[in-house]
């Protein structure tokens, strides 16, 4: 059950969880599924590239997922089940990996899903100049990706790395054809997939419309039916604002919304026309990572401080009423592989070890502001926000952090939103005090790679942009190992390190999806172990 | 809106007293400005608390004893962040129209004085600024600076320049022929002499009230520009921006994003009611 809606406690809350469950779980026994109709679906952001290799962002893959499918299905309990390849094998000595490929899948562009077209996805992502940065990560490892026969692909690795299955399996197979196509940048209707909708129209800044894919016949087993998907239409309209959202769901301008902010949950929780589901994401949690190399963070004890002065706890609660978790780790507790949960309390707020580390750092003078100063500068830290990933009420938080650093320790937390171009520069110069932000895509592990490699090595999204030996030490070990222990304990001691020795950064709240329905509509659920909101595959209109 | 030449004659208190008497709107409209002005220069002397002092367990309380206008997402007193805005969503706005209004003054004397090539290359050249709406114009020039409220006053300053040039230069060609100047010329006066004395204090005339009336405007638009991000950052409380923040709490918290729009609302027709007044009083005038 990915529901929380015991969260808030309270028996009546209970009484009226226990009611909507009982409500929901009677109306799916006692109804079949409907085919046809249309469906809209209001979502918070539009993706930056319709092309699935290239956009990172977790809350565009539930648009995405209607088209691009992966390899492998992942089950609840984090198991894989069959999808586009019906089988694998790793070798013994764990560095080739065969993936044999379900027979009679076709892209909605009429090419074939081969072994050939499996083999030039893996070989186009490890091109930097078509996939940047992702080029450096797992699929950097693959040294050989063949085609033996169409139904067999063939990965060959340089080494035993342990987060290689998820993240292969996870890939989403584009069209052969597409990579000669001009729009393989931005993506596209030329960006065929082979999944149970079509790209109908899209209009910037306003909506994306997928037509069903009447030939889909290979869902994993999980997706809860198989053949064609339900509905005739899908539509997701771009609502950034949560307000905008919550106010189009109840005045019926679409079906469905996700993004609820924790000010408005309790409307669609406690109204019977409506249901409410949300589940924590699994990856890494919100975090403001302090950067290592420029500026005042550059200075442990300033990490440290940063990390006393803030009361998370008391933000958290006060920001979202009581509808996110607060997060400590390096990980969400979600990711349920390698989550060490001893972390937990182990630090904290507290005010006057913020102060008397500043004042060891020698930050004592203090100016008109009531800021701390040294040597006539500022103790400013520029907090540099991706537009693109400012969502969930982030931009509160971010105030309240300032609020809070300024308030407890004279910390000035600078705060600037800036454009992806601006960004990408920042993040490429390492001109910036600190990065907040969160994955929820990559587990088993592979986003810790992504945040603690250094960047040359394939650590693309380092915020901290440390280049620890011993983060790079445990790294290489963990992921030369299959043993799950091994690899639990390395990286346990990770997180302690990143977090309590070097402050790298500030855990704060486990991301989580929040996805209201009108009570009609039926079918809508979290990806099993992902925790994303699934595609529109299984969803149906009750009329 | 005509006002008639007695009371307009009529001197001092008198004519204050009866303006009050006949004009309630008006006599509104400056004790709100008035008191606008006094959290402009004084904002301690209106509030209590510190407007960027954050408590999260006060967050989202609703207006009462304590908190009068009730507290923010962050727990921030709401009260002392209108008052505390004032200033940046006065300074911003008296600041464009100053600019605007010194910029174009020059140029629109400039042009009418000029004539021929010189006037035809300022007149173009206002006709390409005014052919952007001031507000996208303004939104372009914060495009290419980056937000903040020295680049936001710059922005919306240049886009209203043409409004104050086009008037000066129409003025300036009316009275530049006008019989007392022809006649000034012919006792010999020098250049300098016969536009700084005669033709510029009457071009300039209608520039004051323009300004006014601008500065609503003015306001408006730099709330509208911080609305969008573009103007001061947090955690400074500027109108434009706490509506920007209230808005997503209108079903739970109204008093968040309703008191600053209140302000703006208010703040504005104020100044509109004066400038029109000032307007129709600077009309009635000349036709008495």
């Amino acid at each position: 059950m990915v529901t929380r809606r015991g969260f808030i406690g309270g028996a009546s809350v209970l009484a009226i969880s226990a009611v909507i469950g009982v409500r929901s779980a009677r109306a799916q026994d006692s109804l079949s599924p409907v085919s046809g109709g249309s469906l809209a679906w209001g979502v918070e952001t539009e993706p930056s590239t319709l092309n699935p290799h290239l956009n990172g962002q977790a809350k565009a893959k539930l648009i995405l997922r209607n088209v691009y499918e992966s390899l492998l299905a992942r089950t609840a309990d984090g198991g894989y089940v069959p999808w586009l390849a019906t089988d694998y094998t790793i070798s013994d000595e764990g560095k080739t990996y065969t993936f044999t490929l379900r027979d009679g899948v076709a892209f909605s562009d009429g090419e074939k899903l081969d072994a050939a077209a499996v083999a030039l996805n893996f070989r186009k992502l490890k091109e930097a100049t078509y996939s940047g940065s992702i080029s450096a990560g797992h699929v950097s490892h693959v040294v050989e990706a063949l085609a033996p026969d169409p139904r067999t692909v063939v990965l060959k690795l340089d080494t035993i790395y342990s987060p290689f299955l998820d993240g292969a399996a996870g890939i989403e197979i584009i069209s052969p054809k597409a990579f000669a196509s001009q729009q393989l940048k931005s993506g596209g209707s030329e960006i065929a997939g082979t999944g149970p909708f079509i790209l109908e129209r899209y209009v910037k800044g306003q909506e994306i419309r997928f037509v069903k894919n009447p030939a889909y016949n290979w869902a994993p087993p999980n997706a809860g039916h198989q053949g064609p998907a339900y509905l005739d239409e899908i539509t997701y309209r771009f609502l950034p604002e949560s307000a905008v959202r919550t106010g189009a769901l109840t005045s019926g301008q679409v079906d469905v919304i996700e993004g609820i902010s924790g000010n408005d949950a309790a409307l669609f929780k406690e109204n019977p026309d409506f249901t409410y589901q949300s589940a924590i994401n699994t990856g890494t949690p919100y975090t403001l990572y302090l950067n290592v190399t420029h500026g005042p963070t550059v200075d442990v004890k300033v990490r440290k401080a940063v990390l006393a002065a803030i009361d998370v706890a008391r933000v958290i609660e006060s920001v979202y009423r009581g509808e996110r978790t607060r997060a400590w780790g390096v990980l969400t507790p979600a990711d349920t592989d390698f989550y060490d949960k001893s972390i937990e309390g182990s630090y904290g707020f507290d005010a006057k070890l913020a102060n008397r580390l500043l004042d060891e750092a020698g930050w004592t003078a203090r100016d008109a502001d009531g800021l701390r100063s040294k040597d006539g500068q500022r103790l400013s830290i520029e907090i540099v926000q991706s537009q693109a990933t400012l969502r969930d009420q982030r931009d509160v938080l971010l105030q309240a952090l300032q609020a809070q650093a300024r308030q407890n320790a004279g910390i000035d937390l600078a705060l600037n939103y800036v454009d992806a171009g601006t960004y990408a520069d920042r993040q490429k110069s390492g001109q910036y005090g600190a990065i907040p932000n969160s994955t929820t895509t990559q587990e088993n592990a592979v986003t810790i790679y992504f945040h603690y490699l250094p960047r040359d090595l394939g650590g693309s999204i380092n915020y901290s942009r440390t280049e620890a030996p011993e983060v790079l030490a445990w790294l290489r070990g963990a992921a030369s190992t299959l043993d799950h222990k091994e690899r639990f304990d390395i990286y346990s001691n990770l997180q302690r390190f990143a977090i309590l020795e070097q402050a790298y950064g500030l855990p704060l709240y486990v991301p989580e999806d929040q996805v209201a329905a009108a009570a009609n509509v039926h079918g809508v659920r979290f990806r099993p172990f992902k925790h994303l909101p699934e595609n529109a595959y299984n969803i149906w209109v009750e009329r | 809106m005509s006002v008639s030449p007695t009371v307009s004659r009529a001197s001092g208190i008198r004519h204050l007293l009866l303006m009050a008497f006949r004009r309630p709107g008006l006599l509104a409209a400056v004790a709100f400005l008035l008191a606008v002005a006094i959290g402009t220069a004084w904002p301690q002397f209106l509030s209590a608390y510190d407007p960027i002092a954050a408590d999260p367990l006060q967050a989202q309380l609703p207006p009462g004893a304590a908190h009068w206008f009730g507290t923010d997402q962050l727990g921030r007193d709401v009260f002392s962040r209108v008052v505390h805005g004032a200033r940046y969503s006065i300074l911003i706005g008296v600041s464009a129209v100053v600019i605007a209004a010194v910029v174009g003054s020059i140029l629109g004397l400039f042009a009418g004085l000029a004539r021929g090539v010189i006037d035809e290359a300022i007149t173009r050249f206002l006709d390409v600024v005014s052919a952007f709406p001031d507000l996208l114009l303004a939104l372009v020039l914060i495009s290419f600076t980056g937000p903040g409220t020295v680049n936001l006053i710059f922005a919306l300053g240049v886009a209203s320049i043409p409004r104050f040039a086009r008037v000066v230069r129409a003025q300036t060609f009316v009275i530049a022929e006008s019989g007392y100047v022809e006649q000034a010329k012919t006792f010999g006066l020098t250049k300098a002499v016969l536009v700084l004395r005669h033709i510029l204090p009457h071009a300039m005339a209608q520039v004051p009230i323009l300004a006014t009336i601008g500065l609503g405007t003015a306001i408006i638009g730099a709330a509208g520009l911080s609305f969008l991000g573009m103007g001061p950052q947090p955690p400074i409380p500027e109108w434009g921006a706490m509506l920007a923040e209230g808005r997503n709490y209108l079903r739970v918290a109204w008093w968040i994003g309703v008191w600053p729009g209140v302000a703006i609302t208010l703040t504005v027709i104020s100044v509109s009611v004066l400038g029109r007044h000032w307007q129709a009083s600077f009309e009635g005038r000349r036709q008495g």
